[in-house]
């Protein structure tokens, strides 16, 4: 009997079973996961922090999910090395588990930043419901938090810990928060929105040391000040889970490479999620588009590849939508036009009355990019035509109008079902 | 049996009794005369588009493959197994507007009052969808393919 391996149990190893069971229901899919916990809803653990969501909503997968699909989950199991001659992976436990299609779901880790402290007690990564649940612990003994980084990780975990009621200050090394999701006019607003609701934000200010022992921290900047806190969060990115593969034969770049059809450079080793790096439709090149939904969808198309059903992933981009203390916020494959560019052009407006920002960036007659900021209703169909690279021509003067909707672009797209007639 | 909407252009008014029904079907008070008064919570479904000289009403069109779902990072939005329609589970949905970034068709709107997304649900707890009985010319249909 054929065996499937899959390391990582979240939305990408998770969809990719799914995928293969639609097809296929005698190979044996096993999936190995490293963490102790069944599967979540991982972008859901700051809401949880917050309080804004119950433990049982954070669940994903029920344990029926894997008896029902014939699926065997093993927790509590990390790889690693990958050995692709003799199609065996070896854990930390030193189990061994063979092969004959293995799959690499194993998702992004937090970056830990080289500072001086950083190992310390009391300062936390925020990627895990393990992570969480120790920061939640020290919760009741915690009035101040610095977080180190202004990214979407970073302003999540500030946002949860200002709910709990702690004091937070949130370090950003470069001039402006989201710096990598954003631009300056949306990043302003969004900070000013934070700001409004209690969360300090420190631009330009770089983490030095971590100093303190005991339950006392604090965080020395590169100025040599120094701000006192019980609790640091570094939110200093993600990087591709890569470590059992390093010694392989399979071909890392920054991400695990995938083609199209999400194979590895080894014909029967698939990749999917925020592990694999693939195309990316608005930078023209392979990138890591670390988000649930590609997860979801990369997930998918190797299990459909897996089962024989050959499918050509088309490639994805950024895309992030996250709502601010009620300011609602998109954001869309390429949000600035960087020196090196060519041939791109922007178009913007900024309504100060409404508070809101629409920005798209253009190459040729292709969306590569937008920015919403108040006002994202129209945000979908900006994904649809970045996603299927449509000639926005003739939309040029609609586009950014408030009445912008979905039969301006009717004419130009090519629908399964017609629901006009 | 999945049922989609399918809108006859050539007689749509644009006169937005649809809009009107739909708000009014999903306030708290459920009559026009009372949610008038509900201002911020009435936020209809659909929504009346004009280009190129004719009208397009555009709600959900309960997708095959739909992108909300894939999109859903909170496991609001399911895929019904058996009928095959959206499924939303108010109750999860934590307004990080993945879905609305996500639908093809901009049909599903962040309500920023609630903090969870808005989108048509068919009326699943009336007889039929209220547009359909409000619209003058009949030019939305409603119909399983
Ligand atoms: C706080 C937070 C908020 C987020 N918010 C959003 C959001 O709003 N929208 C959005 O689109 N995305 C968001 N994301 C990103 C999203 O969670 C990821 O893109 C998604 O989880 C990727 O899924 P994945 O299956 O590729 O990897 P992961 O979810 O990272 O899962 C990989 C799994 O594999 C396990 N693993 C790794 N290595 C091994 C090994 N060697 N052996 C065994 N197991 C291993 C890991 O422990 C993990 O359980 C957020 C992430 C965080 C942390």
């Amino acid at each position: 009997m054929k065996q499937i391996l899959i390391i990582g149990n979240s939305a990408a190893g998770i969809s990719c079973a799914e995928a293969i069971r639609e097809y296929d229901q005698t190979s044996k899919i096993v999936m190995l996961s490293d963490e102790d916990t069944p599967s979540y809803y991982r972008c859901l653990i700051s809401y949880y922090l917050a309080g804004d969501v119950k433990k049982n909503n954070l669940m994903y997968k029920p344990q029926k999910f894997y008896s029902d699909k014939n699926i065997e989950l093993v927790l509590n199991k990390k790889v690693i090395r990958v050995n692709t001659k003799k199609n065996r992976v070896s854990c930390e436990d030193k189990s061994q588990y063979d092969y004959d299609i293995l799959v690499i779901a194993s998702g992004a880790r937090a970056h830990i930043p080289d500072i001086k402290g950083v190992r310390k007690k009391s300062v936390f990564v925020f990627r895990s419901l393990k992570d969480i649940k120790e920061i939640e612990s020290l919760l009741p003994i915690t009035k101040t938090a610095c977080v180190l980084g202004g990214g979407l990780v970073g302003i999540k975990a500030a946002y949860a810990l200002r709910r709990r009621n702690v004091e937070v200050k949130v370090l950003v090394k470069s001039n402006q928060i989201l710096s990598q999701v954003l631009d300056a006019e949306a990043a302003s607003l969004v900070q000013k929105r934070l700001e409004e609701n209690g969360i300090e934000i420190l631009l330009g200010q770089d983490a030095d040391e971590i100093i303190g022992e005991g339950d006392i921290r604090a965080v020395k900047i590169t100025s040599g000040k120094i701000f006192g806190c019980s609790l640091v969060v570094l939110g200093k990115g993600v990087e591709p889970a890569v470590d059992c593969v390093e010694e392989s034969d399979i071909k890392v770049n920054y991400g695990i490479v995938g083609n199209e059809f999400l194979q590895s450079s080894v014909p029967n080793v698939f990749t999917a999620g925020d592990v694999c790096e693939s195309l990316d439709i608005c930078r023209g090149k392979n990138a890591v588009n670390a988000i649930w939904p590609v997860a979801v969808e990369q997930g998918r198309c190797a299990g459909l590849n897996i089962s024989g059903h050959a499918t050509v992933y088309p490639g994805s981009f950024g895309m992030n939508s996250t709502d601010f203390f009620g300011l609602p916020v998109v954001s869309l494959g390429l949000h600035r036009i960087e020196k090196d560019d060519q041939g791109l052009e922007e178009c913007k407006v900024f309504d100060a009355a409404q508070g809101t920002y629409k920005k798209i960036i253009i190459r040729g007659d292709r969306i590569v990019g937008a920015i919403f900021v108040g006002a994202i209703g129209s945000s979908g169909i900006f994904t649809r035509l970045i996603k299927e690279q449509v000639d926005i021509s003739s939309l040029r003067d609609k586009l950014l109008e408030d009445s912008f909707g979905y039969p301006d672009i009717s004419g130009l797209i090519q629908e399964k079902e017609q629901s006009y007639v | 049996m999945k049922k989609k909407f399918v809108y006859k252009v050539d007689k749509c008014l644009g006169c937005k009794s649809c809009e009107i029904a739909c708000a009014v079907a999903h306030s708290t008070s459920g009559d026009l005369f009372n949610a008038v008064n509900e201002f911020d919570a009435l936020s209809p479904r659909k929504k009346v588009y004009a280009s190129s000289g004719k009208n397009y009403p555009v709600s959900c069109k309960q997708c095959d493959e739909p992108q909300c779902v894939s999109a859903c990072m909170s496991g609001a939005l399911a895929v019904d197994p058996k009928e095959k329609n959206v499924l939303y589970d108010e109750t999860r949905c934590v307004g990080c507007w993945m879905c609305v970034m996500a639908c093809p068709y901009g049909a599903i709107k962040p309500d920023k009052k609630s903090k969870k997304t808005v989108r048509c649900d068919q009326c699943k707890d009336k007889d039929e969808p209220q547009c359909l009985k409000a619209c003058p010319t009949k030019a939305i249909l409603w119909t399983s393919s």
